[in-house]
This record gives structure tokens, sequence and C-alpha cells, in this order.
């Protein structure tokens, strides 16, 4: 079978980043499962360079046509850089293009980390019971790390908006709004009643401005058979704002996977004691719990916004179905359960 | 269902054809097919019911409103559009119950809420 369409044209452009290097090919180009929100790929690259032969296994990301959710490619790939070599393990960043001119769409090309696994199913299929709390520990541990890093001594306050510690909350609030405003197909009666309880019930100013990751949860990092942690994945909503906005998004209960437990993984009050432990921070119990609530709004805006981008025509992949269908009531329940209803 | 079941199952028709086809990369068509089987799976699931619990709701969201469902066609996408139009309603209604203090009316409304998510309820729902 002839190789990818892609292959060509993604040589021609490492080729272009790399002057010193010749005979540049890349074979075995894939699509990596899910992908709602950036077209995943894994590549091998070859090159001669001062007399040697370069073989990388590398990752392409891509744009879709239309996305789950729209957001800042740049934004994404300085999330990585920064975190790259810190206690938050996230694959090594190579090039970051905007133009759609090589790939059609803009992208980003990473190191691949192979040999670990990324999927909730498998990690739930019963082969990793054994090591599911280390795996617990590793994963509000390194939230916490994400939550105590300085912002501005990363670099991140450049691509990343900041803010007032009291601002945090409207703006993040208003934004997922907005989208529903947009996105709905169909009216929204429960996550309208939980947007008025919020705006009604507002939290306290934000400890501290914090990175947040934005969709840090089982499924988004890469973790081994003894229960570490490789990666971190999916900064693709990374933005400044309230470190508990980051802790309570995995606190939504969509993300339990019918396991009854935060992430799956671990009682929510567990998972709060091991991410105050690693950030220094503290988790008020009402501030915590109106940024569940957030959380849950916000996720109702992503499967909105996925059944509207296949409505319109603008991406038509069976996971912008899918999503919709899986998530959409089942979100509508969280808000329920969060809200003491359910 | 939004996207409603037609229109997907239409998308599903044309990614089958597509993915027939021989030059498909085998970990693209694998991709494809294995989430189209999951999205037709749902659409199975739904089907019988859809009709049904569409005219129930409508029907419930009606009398908490003081009126009448609009049963004049019972083709899914028109029970749909009655479902949004009474659904717009209900958060009026919910707005005005908050604004007036209205507990029992508010109660009331969140009754219906939570019996919606109980009818459109998938077996694979995670909550």
């Amino acid at each position: 079978m002839a190789g990818h369409p892609l292959e060509p044209r993604l040589a021609a452009y490492i080729a272009g980043r790399l002057p010193d290097a010749a005979d540049v090919s890349v074979s075995g180009l894939e699509r990596i499962s899910g992908g709602a929100s950036r077209e995943t790929y894994r590549f091998r690259a070859r090159w001669r360079q001062g007399g040697e032969v370069v073989a990388r296994r590398l990752i392409l990301r891509r744009d879709p046509p239309a996305s789950l959710i729209d957001t800042e490619r740049r934004v994404e790939f300085a999330a990585y850089q920064a975190f790259h070599g810190t206690a938050v393990p996230v694959p090594a960043m190579l090039w970051l293009e905007e133009a759609d001119g090589p790939l059609d769409h803009p992208f980003f090309i990473a190191e691949e980390m192979s040999g670990y696994q990324a999927s909730p199913l498998l990690l739930f299929a019963g082969g990793y019971e054994a090591v599911l709390s280390r795996l617990a520990e590793r994963k509000w541990t390194i939230l916490g790390e994400i939550a105590r890093a300085d912002p501005e001594a990363l670099g991140l306050t450049q691509v990343m908006p900041p803010m007032a510690l009291d601002a945090c909350w409207r703006r993040e609030l208003d934004h997922w709004e907005a989208i529903l405003d947009s996105d709905e197909a169909e009216p929204q009666p429960i996550a309208r009643a939980a947007i008025r309880w919020l705006r009604a019930n507002p939290p306290p100013p934000a400890q501290k401005l914090s990175v947040v990751h934005g969709d840090y949860r089982t499924g988004n990092f890469l973790y081994d058979e003894a229960g570490e942690i490789h990666g971190v994945l999916d900064w693709e909503m990374a933005h400044l704002g309230d470190p508990l906005e980051d802790l309570a998004w995995g606190f939504n209960p969509v993300w339990q996977f019918g396991r009854g437990l935060a992430g799956g993984l671990l009682p929510q009050d567990e998972a709060t004691a091991v991410w105050e432990r690693a950030s220094g921070l503290v988790a008020d119990p009402a501030a915590l719990h109106w940024w569940i609530l957030f959380n849950c709004v916000k996720g109702q805006g992503i499967w909105v916004g996925s059944a509207r981008t296949f409505i319109d025509g603008g991406n038509t992949d069976p996971i912008m179905v899918y999503a919709a269908w899986w998530l959409l009531n089942a979100q509508d329940r969280a808000i329920l359960k969060v809200m003491g209803r359910l | 269902m939004t996207p409603q079941v037609p229109s997907v199952l239409a998308e599903m028709a044309q990614l089958l054809m597509r993915n027939a086809a021989p030059d498909v990369p085998p970990a693209e068509r694998a991709n494809a097919l294995t989430l189209a089987a999951a999205v037709l799976g749902v659409a199975g699931e739904v089907w019988d019911t859809a009709a049904e619990n569409l005219v129930a709701e409508n029907r419930a969201l009606a009398a908490l409103l003081d009126g009448a469902a609009d049963e004049t066609s019972l083709r899914l996408s028109a029970l749909h559009a009655e479902n949004s139009r009474l659904r717009s309603l209900l958060i009026a209604a919910h707005v005005a119950a908050e604004d007036a203090g209205d507990t029992a009316r508010q109660e009331a409304i969140w009754a219906e809420l939570i019996a919606s998510t109980e009818r459109r309820k998938l077996s694979v729902s995670s909550v």
C-alpha cells in the first residue's frame, strides 16, 4: 500500500526546518484514535545529518477543519514548552506552524512518548488495579505542581492574559455561557439554572493566579504499568486563572467513569488532600463546590459545541456525534448531582 | 438526541462508503469504523423509544406551562421542534418562579427536569 498522502508534504516541511539535514523522509504516518479538538498522528522521520542517520518517532497535532473547541495552538505549544523539564512531565515540542500552506491547517510537531497508555477504558479494565492508588497520587501531585508554578517565571504571561484574582470566575463563566448562547441546538434549562445559581453565589477571589491546564482528567495523561505518569497531554484549553478550576474539572461527575470515584481513582476528599500537599494551596469546600458546578457548565458548553460543529457540517467525524450523544444528558445529570437534586 | 438521528445516520452512511475505498490507511479506517459503530449502536438504542419519550416529555412540559403540546405531526423532527419550544418556555417559567420566590413551582420544574434526564438516559451514561 502507498504511504499516507501527507507523508511527502510533511517530509518537505521538516526538511525546510532542518537546513543541515539531507534525505529527509517520513513513513508510517497513521492517525491516533480520538482527536476531537486536534487531529493527532504518529510517524517516523529519518534524515542524514553530519554523516549520521537520524531516526525519530514524532507526533503531528493538526487543527481539524472545525473543532470541538476553538483554541489557539500557539498557547498550547507554549504551555508544553514551559513545563518541559519541570516536575510536570510533558513531551518535547519541536516545531509550531500557524500557516495553512504546508499541511492545509495549522499544526505542531512533538517527540512521541512511546510505550505508554492514555486510555481510561484500558486503565479500568482490571490489569492496573494494583497501581491505581499510586497513579492517583501522581495524578493529583502533578496537578498540584501545575497550580504551584509561577506563570510569569515560566514565560506564560506572554501568551496567556493575566487577570485580577477576583475576576477569574466571571471571565470563565462569561466565556462558557457565551458558547452555550452561540452553539446550543436546543434549549438547556438545567445548565441555565446552574448558571443563574453560579452568578448568585460567586466564589471568593483566587488564592493566586495559576496556570490552568483546562482539561486535566483521567484520559489526558500517559501512564505505565507501574502507575507512573510520563506525559500530561491536551493543553489546548490552558489559560491563567483560579487553581481550583483545574482541581474541580476532574471532579466533574462525568469523569468518574461509572466507578463513583474522582477520575475513577480516588474519593474526592483524598484527591483534594494530595493536591493541597503538592500545591501548598487550600481547597475551600464552598469555593471548590462552585468550581465543580462551573465545570459542569463548561462541560456542557463543550458537548453543545461538539453537536453544533457536526450540525453545521464543519466536522462530521463520528467523535463529534458520540461526544454529544454520550455526554449531553450525562452532563445534565452531573449538574443535578452537584446541585444536590439527584 | 442532538444532533438528530436521521442526519447522523445519513452521515455515517457516507462515512462507511468512504471507508470502503481500498486506499484508506488501515489505522484511520479502524478508528472511523469503531466510532461509527459506537454511534450506530446508540442510534439503535434510542430509536424505538424516541417518539414515545418526546410525546411524554412534551405533554409533561405543556401541563407545567398550563398549555397543550402541539401533536399535529408525530414526525420526530416536529416533536423535537415542539420540545425545544416548550423547553424555552420552561426556562422563562423557571426564572419567573425564582424571581417570585415561588418554591413550590420551582420544585415542580426541577422534578420535570430530573424526569427528563431519566427519559434521555443511555445505557452507556456515565452519570
